[in-house]
């Protein structure tokens, strides 16, 4: 990013080009990456490499695309029969919270183009999502432990596992002939 | 500095004395000075500005998301999906949906970039249109919601969050209604063959909660009988959608009674569900006015970079749902 002034802007700088100023270093990274997968085939037919954009590429964003749909799949999968780790429901958390965290990663840096751009993105992203993190953890004091110790009324009303039980139970029991026996 | 002054190199701070200060970049060989703007961050000005917009939006929807988090796992009870009749499947395809929209606005972006604009103008189109079928999915979605009586306040909703005497009032003060009462009389009274048979065999059922609910000593596993006859509460999940009662309780059978339900935590748990998934599609919404907005320009080479902005915000919400489905509906 300390080079982006040595360059011109390739005669449009208007409107978004001056973003890719910079660039070069980047735009070299984005063509190795390509090449690496062997479909850099993506650029050569279409006339955006003359537009000084090199990322992407459409074959790229398929396979994204094949990728963010996998995970979906994946992450419906706790939810099916097949699911290994029933009884144990934060294995299913921690997996689809991994998976979530995956595709959002594939967004933001492929979609949102943040994998080619500079270093600015850091300048924004790191503090908004320190911040993220610090406003969930604040919350827990006031609000996630609001049900250790509630007001005597509160308790009253507000529903507890034992409710479930019951509602089990009358759900086992089969139905309203069972009422006379109480 | 001016052209003359070639001896000087360049970078050197004599040049803040010049009245040409900006100009060290200029190019002494053509004799005249040529000015380059530098801009402090490498992006124009619009993208900085939806970047400093996601960056407050990145809080906005942590401040929810975490709330909903804490309070989830803080609360004794919280409803299993089939409890508020969420449907995984239907969660997942329209996480589908919005990932499919977020691929056709990159190559609308792409399209435009190579300035072919009737095909940036049809990708266009098509991120417009799955975004309004995710709302399709979603206002569905809400109807079923609203259907089984759980609405994010209480004028309309009808969960409780126990089988107790509140309850069993409620079911009281609701069969007590002129209406309702006029409607049990039609009922009692229908002639064998007149109703549906599922509301045959569950006239039956119906009479007996009305006896619970009348009764003076009732316990709380009567009322929760009720409840149960009322809107059964389905079993674990079973794969198929409610394995146990799905469509047996008397609010099902009969819909134009609106009994009041219990699900234990439905209220705080309605009350998250709406809050998000709301303020969620309001950014659709949005995102769907913009759409349209910018399918009136050309969408060429000279619109990619609103097509870019717009992009950004749209995946931006795209990765909200990305969070938010696994959390509401597979939690």
């Amino acid at each position: 990013m300390s080079d982006h002034g040595n360059h011109s802007d390739h005669g449009h700088a208007a409107h978004g080009p001056i973003t890719r100023a910079g660039e070069t270093a980047d735009e070299r990274l984005a063509h190795g990456h390509d090449d690496a997968h062997g479909h850099d085939d993506a650029h050569g037919d279409d006339d955006a490499h003359g537009d000084d954009h090199a990322h992407g590429g459409i074959v790229q964003y398929m396979f994204v695309f094949a990728a963010l749909c996998l995970l979906t799949t994946m992450s419906f999968f706790t939810y099916s029969s097949a699911w290994p780790w029933r009884d144990q429901p934060q294995v299913g958390w921690a997996f689809m919270m991994a998976v979530s965290c995956t595709k959002a990663l594939l967004v933001v840096l492929f979609f949102m183009h943040v994998l080619w751009e500079a270093n600015w993105k850091y300048v924004l992203t790191i503090p908004a999502a320190m911040m993220a993190i610090f406003l969930a953890i604040m919350l827990v004091p006031d609000v996630g432990m609001r049900t250790r110790m509630v007001s005597q009324e509160r308790a009253l009303h507000m529903a507890r596992p034992s409710d479930v039980k019951l509602m089990e139970q009358a759900a086992e029991s089969g139905g309203v002939s069972a009422p006379a026996a109480h | 500095m001016t052209a003359s002054s070639i001896s000087i190199p360049h970078g050197h701070d004599h040049h803040g004395h010049d009245h040409h200060g900006n100009g060290d970049h200029g190019h002494g060989d053509h004799g005249h000075i040529t000015l380059q703007y530098q801009p402090g961050l490498p992006l124009s000005r619009g993208k900085l500005i939806m970047w400093l917009f996601l960056s407050t939006e990145i809080m906005f929807f942590a401040a929810l998301l975490g709330s909903y988090v804490v309070l989830r796992f803080g609360a004794p009870v919280w409803p299993k999906p089939h409890h508020v009749h969420l449907s995984e499947p239907i969660g997942a395809f329209n996480t589908f949906v919005l990932i499919c929209s977020s691929v056709t606005i990159v190559l609308a972006l792409e399209a435009a970039r190579a300035n072919k604009s009737s095909l940036a103008k049809r990708w266009m189109l098509l991120t417009l249109l799955l975004g309004t079928l995710f709302l399709g999915i979603k206002a569905y979605e809400y109807q079923a919601k609203f259907a089984h009586g759980i609405y994010p306040a209480v004028p309309h909703g009808r969960v409780y969050e126990k089988p107790d005497l509140y309850y069993g009032s409620a079911v009281r003060a609701r069969l007590g209604e002129p209406a309702i009462i006029d409607r049990l009389k039609e009922i009692d009274e229908a002639p064998a063959g007149s109703l549906k048979p599922e509301q045959e065999a569950a006239r039956g059922r119906l009479q007996q909660i009305r006896k619970i609910v009348a009764s003076p000593d009732q316990q709380a596993f009567d009322l929760a009988v009720v409840a149960d006859q009322v809107m059964p509460l389905p079993s674990d999940h079973a794969g198929g959608s409610g394995g146990h009662g799905g469509g047996h309780g008397l609010n099902d059978v009969f819909p134009e009674l609106k009994l009041p339900v219990v699900i234990p935590g439905g209220n705080m748990w309605a009350s998250t569900y709406f809050l998000l998934t709301g303020f969620h599609a309001i950014h659709v919404i949005v995102g769907l006015i913009v759409f349209s907005i910018l399918l009136l320009y050309k969408l060429g080479r000279q619109d990619a970079g609103k097509i870019e902005n717009a992009g950004l915000y749209w995946h931006f919400v795209d990765l909200v749902w990305i969070f938010l489905f696994p959390l509401l509906y597979l939690f």
